[in-house]
């Protein structure tokens, strides 16, 4: 146990060319899927907790019931997509990074709509009010409300990223862990333990740890600026 | 603009009912009564924020723009100025928010991010933003509820002076009967929601008809 965990700090810190590729996969994937999430679910939360259309709770509900779907589930959702019988089969997107960054966008953006959703259905009500007796027109409302919760979208955007670093279920099925290609953090630690090679397993739960502490630190910080 | 048979229900309650009342350009009307007896309400409708009851219960021209400060004014998360500034459409927008800033001394805070203003400073920002551009009416609910006694007299002039520049009619709402009667030359008096009198101030506030506005009237001498 001990030994395990010295050699994986030292695998760490040795730069070692197999886990740069598991990282750089991960990174890859994680920010991309982060910032597409963040990029249609900001405009859908704020179109959510602003607009007034009839349905507009069902979809709240609806966004709700969607951030609890369990991974493997989207997982199987992509492969069948996918898959060579999958009427998405022509795009070639089963085992490649953008089939994953797809998985994970469908994981991520419900939960970047009911972030944004939870934060602005408090204040909502006094911009609508404040703006709307000042004269300003829908689409200034909108900046105004977006730019209001930057701060917000900045954290939500923060757990979005983590969520994406973490995710095992959905990358797995969709991106098959091959080498070099779509192996990342997550498939490779279960990967290696269950080839018995702890070393590996450990020095990535080490980085994914610390990627989550540096993650949690900025958003506390960005938390205490949001409250007033 | 006209206002008739104005109801508003909240969960099968009646928390404002209007009969008739007709503003008139260049009046100062001050909208007085007790908690809860529906004036913010009242102004929320006739701002547009709320819906009435039925449609068609507010006649008026549909050029005329309406100007509207809620009793909570949202401080955005820029500075004092940039708050101030976004209420305006012309080119010279930030010279008029400095000016409309510097009449309430507020000068020094041009720059403190809003949402860190104190209650009064918030309701001051809140007035110079809501006066940027010219009206038809203004509706103001409680400006000077937070406000010392130097911003609310130097709040009164600017609104006199706003009133006689636009020719607009401001609608104000306040708890004080002595600030009715300095700035107002109509008084409307709600009670449950029920605009119970109405008329020139200087009769409504000293001769009210019914015994009920005169007790509540002899209360709020204080
Ligand atoms: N959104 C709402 N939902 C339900 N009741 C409301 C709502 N807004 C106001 N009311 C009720 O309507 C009544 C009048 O409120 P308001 O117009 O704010 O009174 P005030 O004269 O103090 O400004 C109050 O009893 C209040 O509880
Ligand atoms: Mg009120």
């Amino acid at each position: 146990m001990k030994t395990a965990f010295l050699q994986a700090i030292e695998l760490v810190l040795s730069g070692d060319k197999q886990l740069l590729g598991i990282l750089e996969v991960t990174m890859r994937m994680s920010i991309a899927s982060s910032l597409l999430a963040l990029l249609i679910g900001v405009p859908i939360g704020v179109l959510l907790s602003t607009a007034r259309f009839p349905g507009r709770q069902a979809l709240v509900v609806v966004n709700r019931t969607l951030t609890g779907v369990p991974p493997v589930v989207c997982g199987l959702i992509c492969y069948m997509l996918f898959s060579g019988v999958g009427p998405l089969r022509h795009l070639r997107l089963l085992y490649t990074v953008q089939g994953m960054v797809i998985a994970q966008i469908m994981l991520i953006t419900p939960i970047v709509v009911a972030n944004m959703e939870a934060y602005l259905r408090d204040i909502v009500p006094s911009i609508r009010e404040t703006s709307k007796g000042l004269g300003l027109s829908a689409g200034k409302v909108f900046v105004i409300t977006a730019a209001e919760s930057r701060y917000q979208i900045i954290s939500t955007y923060l757990l979005g990223f983590a969520r994406a670093t973490a995710e095992v279920g959905a990358v797995s099925m969709v991106g098959g862990a091959i080498a070099y290609k779509t192996n990342v953090m997550t498939t490779a630690i279960m990967n290696s333990t269950s080839r018995g090679d702890f070393t590996l397993g450990v020095a990535l739960g080490i980085i994914l740890l610390a990627i989550s502490l540096v993650i949690n630190v900025v958003a506390y910080f960005l938390q205490r600026r949001v409250s007033r | 603009m006209i206002v008739r048979d104005l109801t508003k229900t909240y969960d099968g309650r009646k928390v404002l009912d209007v009969k008739h009342f007709e503003f008139e350009k260049g009046r100062i009307y001050a909208v007085v009564g007790a908690n809860g007896s529906g004036k913010s309400t009242f102004a929320k409708v006739l701002a547009g924020v709320i819906s009435s009851d039925e449609a068609n219960c507010i006649l008026r021209d549909k050029t005329c723009v309406v100007r509207y400060s809620p009793q909570k004014g949202y401080a955005f998360r820029m500075s004092t100025l940039k708050n101030v500034t976004m209420a305006g459409k012309g080119k010279r927008d930030r010279e008029k928010a400095k000016e409309l800033l510097k009449s309430l001394d507020m000068e020094h805070l041009m720059k403190t991010p809003a949402h860190k203003l104190s209650g009064g400073e918030t309701a001051k920002m809140a007035l110079a933003r809501v006066m940027m551009e010219k009206c038809d009416y203004l509706i103001l609910d409680e400006p000077c509820a937070a406000m010392d006694v130097q911003s609310t007299l130097k709040t009164e002039e600017l609104v006199k002076a706003y009133c006689e520049k636009c020719g607009c009619a401001v609608i104000i709402i306040t708890h004080s009967l002595k600030q009715a009667e300095r700035i107002s030359d109509r008084v409307l008096y709600f009670e449950e929601g029920i605009l119970t009198e109405s008329g020139a101030s200087a009769e409504i506030l000293h001769n009210p008809k019914s015994e009920k506005t005169r007790a509540f009237l002899d209360f709020y001498t204080i």
